[in-house]
């Protein structure tokens, strides 16, 4: 199902954090969301998410902290069956075996609370309870940016899989350009609160159009270009 | 000079750390890098005293660590703050803690090089992005000009722009103030780009401690030169580094 949002925006203090931003998102789409940091990705996500919960479809969430979606006080068991049973699952139906074998945390302990458990190990804790079920879209905001470049691979390796024969579209909120170039077709650039660029993500990486893609691009490798 | 002689941790059953040494003279900077998970925030908190050791020794010019007040980059950057109170407020409070007043021109200079705007300071952590915070967290490490400073995965929330001007801000003020800095990061670009010496840790030990050039051209480790082929490979380094 195509999914279709328009006028989302968001004021904070009195400052438009978000301009008026309509997006189409058609299924299996695979779009990364870039930007400088404070440009606005995490709140076009917080409330494209809002908008298409409240036209009844459903999203799952990777928010940036895992604290956001990790209580301090509940153990990582209780966390997971609140994921099942808000997909409507039986307790244990969900392959959790699977998943964590592939993210590399099958060795965590279930009985922990959150902090209990290494933040790298959090954030893939998180990324598994998003992938329990077949939901329209999954957002995914700075998904790998406590994992090292190694587990980073395997777990978007292990998001592809996991998409591919699915419906669901997936939105990739990232700084790393390295990882948007290998994982998503369709770049948005963004800048104080607006989306200033979309275009293939090939496209952008070689041609970037605007001032907020042209230096992200040029500063991606750490050598090249002193600031 | 930070020196860390013949250290294990144990967490529970398991050994979370096994016979490291290592050490960071005045205005160097050791990067480590490794796993997830592999013990390097483990590592801060004994150097901060806050794990006990269970063999070796950790000190700081022969004495204990906490004798030199080192400061902390938190990994989590909007939790690292107290919820209520300003931003400005938190920054303040290692310097109001010493007694000492407040320099207007640091705060500025150091604004500027992290890129963000003295209003910030303002708003509380909430209202900010998790980059931001990310920054404000390095400003209120580095206002009091500590001689020790820990950064725990210091840009991990921020682009590739913000992240040299970040960089560079810690290096510049490195080297003017002489702090000896350990950096755990997973960005090996950014360790070869910006350290001195860069440690691989993998399952509790050390893999290699090489120079960063030399890392950078042959990693001795194989978990070392799976490291570096990843960051080669994502183009956050050159193959000719
Ligand atoms: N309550 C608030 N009051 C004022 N400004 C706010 C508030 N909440 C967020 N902002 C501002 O809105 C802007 C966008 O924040 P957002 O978290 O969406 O950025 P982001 O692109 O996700 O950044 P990052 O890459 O650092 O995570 C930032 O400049 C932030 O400071
Ligand atoms: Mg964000």
């Amino acid at each position: 199902m195509t999914l279709r949002v328009s006028g989302l925006s968001a004021m904070r203090s009195g400052r438009t954090i978000l301009h008026p931003t309509s997006l189409t998102i058609e299924p299996r789409a695979r779009i990364g969301l870039v930007g400088t940091s404070g440009s606005g990705k995490s709140t076009l996500g917080h409330a494209l998410i809002d908008d298409l919960r409240a036209q009844g479809h459903s999203v799952a969430h990777v928010p940036q902290s895992p604290d956001e979606a990790l209580d301090p006080l509940r153990s990582m068991a209780f966390h997971w069956r609140e994921a099942e049973w808000a997909l409507g699952l039986q307790p244990g139906s969900a392959d959790q075996k699977t998943l964590f074998t592939a993210l590399k945390i099958a060795g965590g302990d279930l009985r922990k609370r959150p902090w209990g458990w290494s933040r790298g190990m959090q954030q893939r804790f998180v990324i598994a309870m998003a992938l329990i079920g077949s939901p329209d879209l999954i957002v995914l905001d700075e998904p790998t940016s406590a994992l090292d470049p190694v587990v980073a691979a395997a777990t978007m390796d292990l998001l592809d899989r996991h998409l591919e024969g699915r419906a669901t579209a997936m939105m990739l909120i990232t700084h790393d350009l390295g990882l948007a170039a290998r994982r998503v077709s369709t770049l948005m650039v963004m800048q104080e609160g607006r989306i200033v660029e979309q275009a293939p993500t090939a496209e952008i990486l070689e041609r970037p159009k605007t001032r907020a893609s042209k230096s992200l691009t040029a500063h991606r490798n750490w050598m090249a270009l002193p600031c | 000079m930070l020196k860390i002689d013949q250290v294990s941790v144990r967490r529970g059953s398991s050994v979370a750390l096994e016979d490291i040494s290592l050490s960071i003279p005045h205005a160097k900077t050791l990067a480590v890098v490794g796993e997830s998970g592999a013990g390097k925030s483990t590592l801060i908190a004994a150097i901060l005293g806050l794990i006990k050791p269970w063999k070796g020794k950790i000190t700081w010019a022969g004495a204990a660590v906490s004798s030199c007040r080192p400061a902390l980059v938190m990994q989590e950057p909007r939790s690292a703050f107290n919820p209520v109170l300003s931003l400005r407020r938190s920054v303040l409070e290692p310097i109001s803690a010493q007694g000492t007043s407040v320099p207007g021109e640091r705060i500025k200079r150091l604004c500027d090089g992290l890129e963000l705007s003295a209003e910030i300071l303002d708003r509380r952590p909430s209202e900010v992005s998790i980059g931001q915070a990310q920054r404000v967290g390095i400003l209120r490490a580095l206002i009091a000009a500590p001689p020790l400073v820990l950064f725990d995965e210091p840009l991990s929330a921020l682009d590739a722009v913000t992240q040299k001007h970040t960089a560079k801000l810690i290096t510049d003020l490195r080297s003017e103030e002489g702090f000896a800095a350990l950096i755990v990061t997973h960005d090996i670009g950014y360790a070869v780009a910006h350290a001195d010496e860069i440690a691989v840790l993998k399952s509790g030990r050390i893999e290699e401690v090489a120079t960063a050039r030399s890392f950078a051209a042959s990693p001795q480790s194989s978990y070392g030169q799976t490291l570096r082929d990843a960051a080669i490979s994502l183009g956050a380094l050159d193959t000719a580094a």
